[in-house]
């Protein structure tokens, strides 16, 4: 270990308290703004992920961001209705390689039941190679019958299990008032996805048209259809649908409009690069204040070092080893930071949104903030080294006695 | 055989009215090696300045300092580093030891400079000075006679041909400073090392063979008023 490590060690330990305010505050700044940046980033692509396969959803006229919003993730009240005819269509449409029916409108609990066919589950790849899997011993739902298959996370959440019955509610919001007279009955648990099928129960397609309560003229409408296209395709159904047509909105394709979602919180992209390196400036000035103070108070042990033959590097050395260690320990609060916000962030979106963030990731970004930290403490050390450096020995010593 | 040579040197500081002022002015002043000698002068006189000149740590306005046959004028900082680093061993007034080490550490700290670090022998210099039982003691442990004992160590820990003692007994009341004296005598003559040693304490002058009366050699000619105001200004800085 190098004499200028030893003495800005030792310095550290002697101004504890001034030397965990200054880890302690870079930590908070660089982990808040890892923590922000990369939850940005997992939950992009995290959505990105869980649109469940699906390519495009057609549905009621109105705004694409809000079919795809409703049919895949399962928020926001559902656009409107499409005819049962406007299924049949597009199902028989040369370019649709999957078209799956799905119907809204009740509730269990306050957890959407989403009525579609059980050929979703029979044939559907949520994820390339990956088809949904029914917990041994239940099995798929039929689709003349009152039974439910339940997402992974609502069977985990409210305890329902395999062989227990429910009455739906009505509306997608849960009021104990609004309870059907229908009996359902689990017959499967969905294996987790990390998806928001997760989070919902489904039911026949029928079940939900033809609810107990449910308006009889509503069992010929579907809230949508959730499609899987064949090559260009997409180009000729956007022009017949959206271009052309005026009863249905073809949301494709559901990446760019998951974009187009995100882009709508640029300014808080842009907010929190703006206080990042408000944060930075800030951390950067607590390290020189830190090595100012310390610095004054170890003016004279300089001098004293350099009559001992200590020579200039050693003692700026020192300085630089001690703004160093406070940004290493400030890295490692900073990941260490960034860690517990990313799981909570984790464990927040997966309950609200059923979308699984993952494990946090190391990248460039960590990398590069890391790095930045660092250079931080370089920079913020440089100024007190370089004036040790030319200072004057005979300054900090009595000079004429 | 001669360890320090000095010829006209000169020193000078910038004064309060704008021009120089000097300091130093010495025309021959010659040290042998294992000679202790004492400098006599008051405060403020340029004694600690004439110190700092020998040690390297300033360089002087004109004049030529030989430190073993080697000119100091002709070396460069990181060579008069080396200097001080391996042949001059330096005890100051206020002892000025490293706080947030142990005595061992300071003494290990200094050898260590050197890139030989030897505990045993830093232990047994502690053990010399009666330290033996304090190895681990922080500075603010240790009474004020017992913190320049230490000083007094590291002075010599790393075998210097040189001691520069700058006041050492400033500190210390008298039975101590006696002790002290005596310690850093003793351990010159035992490890072979010169000594240097300035004072204004006719006292601790007295106790040495060779004495020199710095203002004798010290061809500074100064008034009452320039002292007065050059000793504010030394407080000042100080």
């Amino acid at each position: 270990m190098s004499v200028s490590f030893k003495l800005a060690w030792r310095a550290l330990r002697q101004n504890l308290l001034t030397t965990w305010i200054a880890i302690f505050t870079i930590s908070l700044s660089g982990g808040l703004f890892m923590g922000a940046w990369k939850t940005k980033q997992s939950v992009k692509v995290a959505f990105a992920q869980s649109a469940g396969g699906f390519d495009a959803v057609l549905g009621a006229r109105g705004s694409q961001l809000q079919l795809v919003l409703n049919a895949l993730f399962h928020m926001e009240n559902s656009p409107g209705n499409l005819a049962w005819e406007q299924y049949e269509a597009i199902q028989s449409h040369p370019g649709v390689s999957e078209a799956y029916p799905f119907a809204l409108g009740d509730n269990y609990l306050g957890y959407r039941l989403v009525g579609t066919t059980s050929s979703l589950f029979a044939k559907h790849e949520w994820k390339p190679g990956k088809k949904y899997q029914v917990k041994s011993p239940g099995r798929i739902f039929s689709d003349s019958a009152k039974e439910a298959l339940v997402g992974a996370q609502v069977a985990e959440e409210i305890g329902l299990k395999l062989g227990d019955k429910f009455h739906p509610y009505h509306g997608l919001e849960y009021n104990p008032d609004t309870k059907h007279e229908d009996v359902y009955l689990v017959v499967g648990i969905l294996e987790g996805t990390g998806t928001p099928a997760d989070q919902v129960i489904w039911i026949p397609l029928k079940g939900v048209q033809m609810m107990e309560g449910h308006d009889p003229a509503a069992a010929n409408f579907i809230s949508g259809v959730l499609l899987n296209l064949k090559g260009s395709s997409g180009l000729v159904l956007d022009v017949k649908y959206n271009k052309q047509g005026d009863r249905a909105t073809l949301a494709w394709p559901v990446p760019a409009i998951l974009s187009s979602f995100f882009n709508r919180f640029a300014w808080l992209e842009r907010t929190v690069a703006a206080l990042a390196l408000l944060m930075a400036l800030v951390g950067g000035l607590i390290i020189l204040a830190t090595l100012r103070s310390t610095m004054h108070e170890r003016r004279r042990e300089f001098a004293v070092l350099r009559c001992i033959g200590a020579g200039r590097s050693v003692v700026t050395g020192s300085i630089i080893w001690q703004s160093m260690l406070i940004s290493l320990a400030g890295v490692i609060g900073s990941l260490l930071i960034y860690l517990f916000l990313s799981q909570v962030f984790s464990i927040v979106i997966r309950s609200q949104i059923g979308v699984n963030m993952g494990l946090p990731f190391l990248d460039n970004t960590i990398l590069f903030t890391s790095l930045g930290i660092l250079a931080l403490g370089l920079i913020s050390a440089w100024l007190p080294a370089r004036k040790l450096y030319c200072s004057n020995l005979q300054e900090s010593l009595n000079p004429h006695g | 055989m001669t360890l320090v040579a000095v010829q006209n040197l000169q020193k000078s500081y910038p004064s309060s009215e704008g021009g120089t002022e000097m300091i130093v002015n010495v025309s021959s002043f010659n040290l042998g090696e294992k000679d202790q000698l004492a400098l006599q002068g008051s405060s403020g006189s340029g004694k600690t300045t004439f110190l700092h000149l020998l040690a390297g740590v300033l360089l002087p306005d004109s004049g030529q300092i030989t430190f073993s046959g080697q000119g100091l004028h002709l070396m460069d900082e990181s060579r008069r580093d080396q200097l001080r680093l391996n042949q001059i061993g330096y005890v100051f007034q206020s002892f000025n030891l490293l706080n947030g080490f142990s005595c061992l550490e300071n003494l290990l700290l200094t050898m260590e400079l050197k890139g030989k670090p030897d505990p045993e022998h830093a232990g047994s210099l502690l053990q010399a000075v009666g330290l033996g039982n304090r190895i681990n003691y922080l500075p603010y442990q240790l009474s004020i006679g017992q913190q320049q004992r230490v000083a007094v160590a590291r002075a010599l820990v790393n075998r210097p041909k040189l001691v520069l003692a700058d006041e050492p007994t400033g500190n210390l009341d008298p039975e101590n400073t006696d002790r002290s004296l005596q310690l850093l005598r003793s351990l010159c003559e035992e490890w072979g090392s010169a000594l240097v040693l300035v004072s204004h304490d006719p006292r601790v002058i007295a106790q040495f063979e060779k004495q020199i009366d710095w203002e004798e050699i010290n061809h500074v000619k100064r008034t009452g008023s320039d002292m007065n105001n050059f000793s504010k200004r030394v407080e000042e800085v100080s």
